[in-house]
Order: structure tokens, then sequence, then C-alpha cells
């Protein structure tokens, strides 16, 4: 049953590595007008590459939004964002960074205090979208768009859904083969449209290093998770959370092979000398939804309270470079798309349910904890049938609570604690019968 | 205290402190029910759990020192500093439920904030549970704030809402819009009774997916507050098209639960001191020590 007595997650130190890329991306960026960079916002999936070969800055908006959020900046920029109508049932990420771009164009108003972050996105000089899964993101884009009075050159990618049609399934058949061919096709048409809005030939020498990078970094991150998969784990969902920023909005950012490669060789080392991710590790969870970023530590924690590693996540395990091998360098667009396609948020049902039944077993997990976003729902889509087939299919139990990405306020903290004890009084019963 | 080989003077007790009421029962050494107490005062009222935990020790004829060791449950476990451990209230409801009736296989309980359906195995474990996953919708708390809409006593509701024979759809579970179309299906003319009728056909229409995730078995036991109105257990064994069985005091359940729980670890903890007390008698002769209090347990009530 549940204990009684806090104790705390055992995170990895390489960790903190990535707060110094997460600086350094985060000068160079509210400086870039000031050194002449042109700035491109994009929402979705990581493509910063694309604009890193033609030496423009580049904002993500969902990564901007976490990072206000992980500084607790994130109140007066939703606050503002729903003062000028956007539904406090919008995504959070989106109303974070709506309220952070209208500072920057509106000006702060007198009764709001924004902290320093949310104050200081550059405006763009171009949007990208390259949503999967997701009807929001589009509009939200469209909506920075009309912020900024339409006069920004906009350049939507569309990620289709990779359904499962006549026996495709992940990564084969016609369907996904198709699919790549399409997100390709725009990729080049991407290409033409940021030569024109940076007014110079696209670099294809730097772009090809980039995604060597991204190929190394993607590699290493999976190794290490997948050393995971020893008992008792050596780290966390929790860790890897952590480590998305190196694969999503910092991708092929200088010095993200040196810092992964720092995370695999403490897990490693971790591994090697018994030291665990929690301190006396009796549950193996997986987390299913989105990460929920102003809550990292409090969950870990909590989970650790209950000697419970929560080991791997769709959010985690299922995007960012989990693919690196598909990446040729040579020719990347191909391995982008496949990594793009194949991501957590744009499988169908069949796909998603196999891709999770596989990762319960490789990580030996005995059940699973539902997130499921208030402002996020196409990531909780299939959370209750998911819920039911796992526990046909493969005994695994589960419990779920709403929570949200960055608006804190849709949390009940005692919710979420009686149906996490209550999943781990489940787990201590079905261990009690054998 | 000392205890009787009977186990009739040794008690526990489990105390649920709920999102709208304070329950508390006391069982024996026997695990016979000695007493029980319900208050209700407000949201997870610590003063409503301190009067049925007074109450049911006054119908006991204890006082707390009697009580060997407690266990909480419900929101507000967490509060209770006289209880040596708290528990979920799944887990509480899974064993109080088997206790009642040990065939039971599926629970479904709908308390103030919370509805949920367990699964429990014949040992009166969870074997798998499904909860709502946040709102109130479908709940107690729905429950009152509609009958306030309504202008009808909570106590009313399930025997009126059978008086209906119409087909009133009730399409929100949020309690917030549920009052507002509540509001409008007044206003529309229809009647209270018709109303509450389309109020349980919508909850037992919600509690019939959470049934599905854990997957029904029969018997079925409905526990919680929930459980005293019949309007909304006619609607829910039509819609699931099981028969339900109701205990007598539904509203204890979680209590009882955690009492058994309590009885659980007491005597767990009772056998162990015994048997260091046999291990040390067979390492060293008995000596004289009049303070000596090795006879009583004195069980960790912190």
């Amino acid at each position: 049953m549940a204990v009684q007595e806090a104790k705390r997650a055992n995170r990895l130190k390489s960790g903190k590595l990535v707060n110094k890329l997460v600086n350094e991306y985060w000068e160079d960026l509210i400086n870039a007008k000031k050194t002449g960079k042109k700035v491109v916002y994009t929402t979705g999936l990581p493509i910063g590459p694309f604009m890193a070969a033609q030496d423009m800055a580049w904002i993500h908006g969902e990564g901007y939004g976490a990072r206000v959020a992980a500084r607790h900046e994130e109140k007066e920029p939703q606050t503002f964002a729903e003062n000028k109508g956007f539904n406090r049932e919008l995504c959070s990420y989106a109303r974070t960074q709506m309220g952070c771009a209208m500072f920057a164009e509106l000006g702060v108003p007198d009764d709001l205090n924004p902290g320093p972050i949310a104050t200081e996105i550059p405006a763009p000089d171009a949007i990208v979208t390259c949503y999967p899964g997701c009807s929001t993101g589009p509009q939200w884009d469209w909506a920075i768009e009309r912020v900024f009075g339409k006069k920004i050159p906009w350049f939507n990618v569309v990620i289709p859904y990779h359904m499962g049609r006549n026996g495709s399934t992940y990564m084969k058949g016609e369907e996904f083969e198709e699919n790549v061919k399409y997100v390709v096709r725009q990729f080049e048409d991407l290409i033409k449209f940021l030569e024109v809005v940076s007014g110079k030939p696209f670099n294809w020498d730097k772009f090809q290093e980039l995604m060597g990078v991204t190929k190394k970094v993607g590699k290493l991150r999976m190794e290490a998770m997948e050393l995971c998969k020893a008992k008792p784990a050596p780290a966390s969902f929790f860790d890897w959370s952590i480590q998305i920023a190196p694969v999503n909005y910092l991708t092929a950012w200088p010095g993200t092979v040196e810092a992964m490669q720092a995370v695999k060789d403490e897990v490693q080392e971790r591994l090697d000398n018994g030291v665990s991710a929690v301190p006396n590790e009796k549950y193996r969870i997986f987390w299913e939804g989105i990460m929920n970023w102003n809550k990292l530590g409090w969950m870990a924690d909590k989970f650790a309270s209950y000697d419970a590693t929560v080991v791997a996540g769709r959010y985690t395990h299922m995007a960012f470079w989990h693919e690196p091998d598909t990446i040729d360098p040579e020719h990347p667009l191909r391995g982008i798309a496949i990594n793009h396609l194949e991501c957590q948020l744009n499988l169908g049902y069949p796909i998603t349910e196999e891709r999770m039944m596989t990762l319960s077993k490789d990580y030996s997990i005995d059940g699973i904890v539902f997130h499921g976003a208030r402002t996020c729902r196409s990531f909780s889509r299939s959370h209750f049938l998911l819920a039911e087939n796992l526990n046909k299919k493969m005994g695994i139990q589960s419990t779920s609570f709403e929570g949200d990405m960055v608006d804190d306020s849709f949390y009940k903290e005692e919710l979420v604690n009686t149906r996490i004890e209550a999943l781990i009084e489940s787990l201590e019963a079905q261990k009690s019968r054998g | 205290m000392t205890s009787k080989s009977d186990g009739s003077s040794f008690y526990t007790m489990g105390v649920d402190s709920g999102s709208l009421t304070g329950k508390a029962v006391i069982i024996d050494g026997n695990r016979r029910i000695v007493s029980h107490s319900v208050k209700q005062l407000g949201f997870v009222s610590q003063k409503a759990v301190m009067m049925a935990i007074d109450e049911a020790l006054e119908k006991a004829g204890l006082v707390l020192d009697d009580i060997a060791y407690t266990v909480s449950t419900g929101y507000g476990r967490k509060r209770l500093e006289i209880a040596g451990k708290n528990l979920t209230e799944i887990s509480c409801h899974a064993k109080g439920a088997n206790y009642l009736y040990p065939e039971v296989k599926t629970v479904i309980d709908i308390g103030g904030q919370d509805s949920k359906v367990i699964a429990v195995d014949p040992s009166g474990n969870i074997k798998n549970f499904a909860m709502n996953d946040k709102c109130a919708a479908g709940t107690g708390q729905f429950l009152e704030v509609l009958a306030r809409a309504l202008d009808v006593e909570l106590t009313e509701i399930g025997e009126l809402s059978l008086q209906s024979d119409a087909d009133i759809k009730i399409s929100s579970m949020c309690t917030t819009f549920a009052e507002s179309e509540v509001i409008s299906l007044v206003a529309e003319g229809h009647s209270t009774v018709d109303i509450l009728s389309g109020m349980h056909k919508a909850i037992s229409g919600r509690m019939k997916g959470l049934v599905g995730r854990v997957g029904m078995q029969s018997p079925v036991m409905m526990t919680g507050g929930g459980a005293k109105n019949i309007g909304l257990v006619k609607a829910l064994e039509k819609t699931l098209g099981v028969s339900i069985f109701i205990p007598e005091e539904p509203q204890i359940i979680g209590a009882l639960g955690a009492a058994l729980f309590a009885n659980d670890f007491a005597t767990g903890i009772r056998k162990k001191v015994e048997e260091e007390q046999d291990l040390d008698k067979s390492r060293a002769p008995a000596k004289d020590c009049g303070s000596c209090s090795v006879q009583n347990y004195q069980l960790n009530k912190n």
C-alpha cells in the first residue's frame, strides 16, 4: 500500500548540462535581431536545423511555453491571452505564447507584472507550422499572424496521420511510404520558402552537418533510455523529460552531442554501480500523456515516495528523433519525414496500441498512469481505449487523472494523489496474489 | 490495554474522511462491527470526522485509548493524526464490500466527489479499478447541486424520480452545465420528477462507461451515499442489466474496510510483539521488573 513518508527521486546530475545549452540558445534568440538574424516562429515538430542552416533564429512555441512555465512565469501571459479572448480551455502552450507575443507587440498592461522571459520574445519574420495530430497548432499560428497584423510570411507543413490503412504498420506499408513522399515534397517547398525569407540559397552543407549531429544525439538518447530496461531503472521518465530540449527546439544546437553523451555515461555508470532513480524500486510505471512541465519535480518525488519508477512514456519514447537510424545525413529529408510521421501524436490507434504494448513489455511495466491534459485532448483521445485494451491483453492496470501541460490551475493535488495511490495499492494487491 | 483471548475487547477503528461526510466504524478483535457513525457538515470537514469518531466511541462504550489501531481513508485521510496508516477509498471499499458479501466481484461506489468501479478478488483485494478522471460529474456533489436547483431534498430525489415514465435526456454531465440544462428544462415546463429521472439515467450512462473499463462481473454491490438513492440504483440496474446488492448502511463501507485493515495491521503487530516476547523468554530467564510494560500492547498510533 501507499507509503506515508516523503522520499526524493534520485535525478540525473548531468541533466543540468541542458540548462547551459538552453541559456545559450535563449541569449542567442533574444539578441537575434541585434545580430541581424531573422526570427522564425515554429510550432509542432523539431525543425530547427532548417532555420539553423540559413543562420536564422527560431522560437519553438511549445518549448517556449514550457520554458516560461518551468520558470513559473506562465500566469501573466496566460491571463493576458485570456483577457484578449483566448479561452482558458484552449491549448495552454498556445495561450502562453500568445500572451508573450502580445506583450511584445502590444506592450505590457499596467495591471500585469510578467517575468523577464515572458517579455523577451522577439517578433517573428516568418512562421513555420509543422504539426502532427493536432488541429489547434495551425490555428495558433494563424492567430499569431493576426496579432502581428497579417504581415508575417507563413508556411504550413501538413503532417498526415499514419492511420494504418490497408495493412500499413509502423514504418511499413503503402500508406506510410505515400505519406513520407508527401512530407518530403513539402520540406522541399519549405526550403524554397526559407530561401526567400533569408534572402540566400539554402546551405545544404550546413544542413547535412546539422542532421549528422541530430542523428548522433537521437541515437545517444535512445541508447541511454534503453539502459533503463534494467531493474531497478537507473533513470526515470522525469529525467528523459528534461532531456527533451536537446532533441526538440535545441535540435543540433552546439554542445548537444556532448551533453547527451554525458547523460548516457552517467546512466551507464549508475547501472554499473547499482544506483537507481528511485531508492527502493518496487513498481515500474508507464506515463501515458503529455508532460506537465511545472510539475516535473513534484511528480518525480511523488512517485519516488511510492517506491515507483516511471520508466517510460509515449511522450519521451515515441518521438523526438526516436528512429535515428532512418536519418541519412547526406539525404536527410526522408529521415526527418519518417521521424515526424511516426511520432507519438501522429499514429492511428492500432499502431499506437502496438507501440505501447511493445514498450510495456520491453520496460517490464506494472502499471500505467494516464495523464489527460485538459487543454490537449488530441493527446488523450485514445486513453480509455488504451487503458481497457492493455488491461485485457497484458493485465496491466492503470489510473487516470486530469492535469495540463503548463496551466497548473487544472491540478487538484488530492485528486491526483488518490488516483496514483489507488494504482499503487492495486499493484500491491496484484503482487500479493502472485 | 490488555487483550482477551476471545478478541472481544480488542478494538480497531476505520475512519472515512470523505468529501461531504465523515464516517467512523469500530470493530472488535473478532472483526464484528461494534458501532458506526456518519456525520455531514461541510467539505472534508474535520469537525464532522471528529463527531463521527466521538459518536462511534460513545455507542461502543469506549474511549479513544481503547482503540488499538486506526486506519483512515477518504479525501481527508492524511489529516487524521490518530491514524496509524491511511489508504485510499478504493482499497477500503473493496475490503468492506468483501466482508459483507464475500462473493461480490464488482463494487460501484458513488461518493461525494468521486465515482468509481472496483473489481474485487475473493480476498477483498483490488483486481482492477476505474475512477472519474477529475470533475464531480455524476457524483454526490452533482446530485446535491441539481437537487438544490430543483428545490428538492436530496433524500427525496430517489423516490420522486421513480414516479416518472418520461424519457428526458440530460446531455451534459458537467455539474455547472447540467445545472443550466436543468434550469432550461424547468423553463420548458418539464416536471421535477421527470428531470430527476433524466439525471439518474445520465449518471447511469456515465457509470456504464466506467464499468466497461473494469469489466463487470456479478454479483455487484453499490456503496457510498449514491446507493441510498433508490432512483439511481434502479436506473443503474436497468442500464447495466444486473441486480445490485445494497448494504444496510452503504455510506460506511469505506470506513468498515479501513477498520478491517486496522485489524490486520494491529493483529500483525500483536503477533510480532508476541513472537519477540517468546524469543526474549527463550533467550534469557525472566526478570522481575515492576515497570515493564511488555504485556501491554502499546500500538503505534502515529
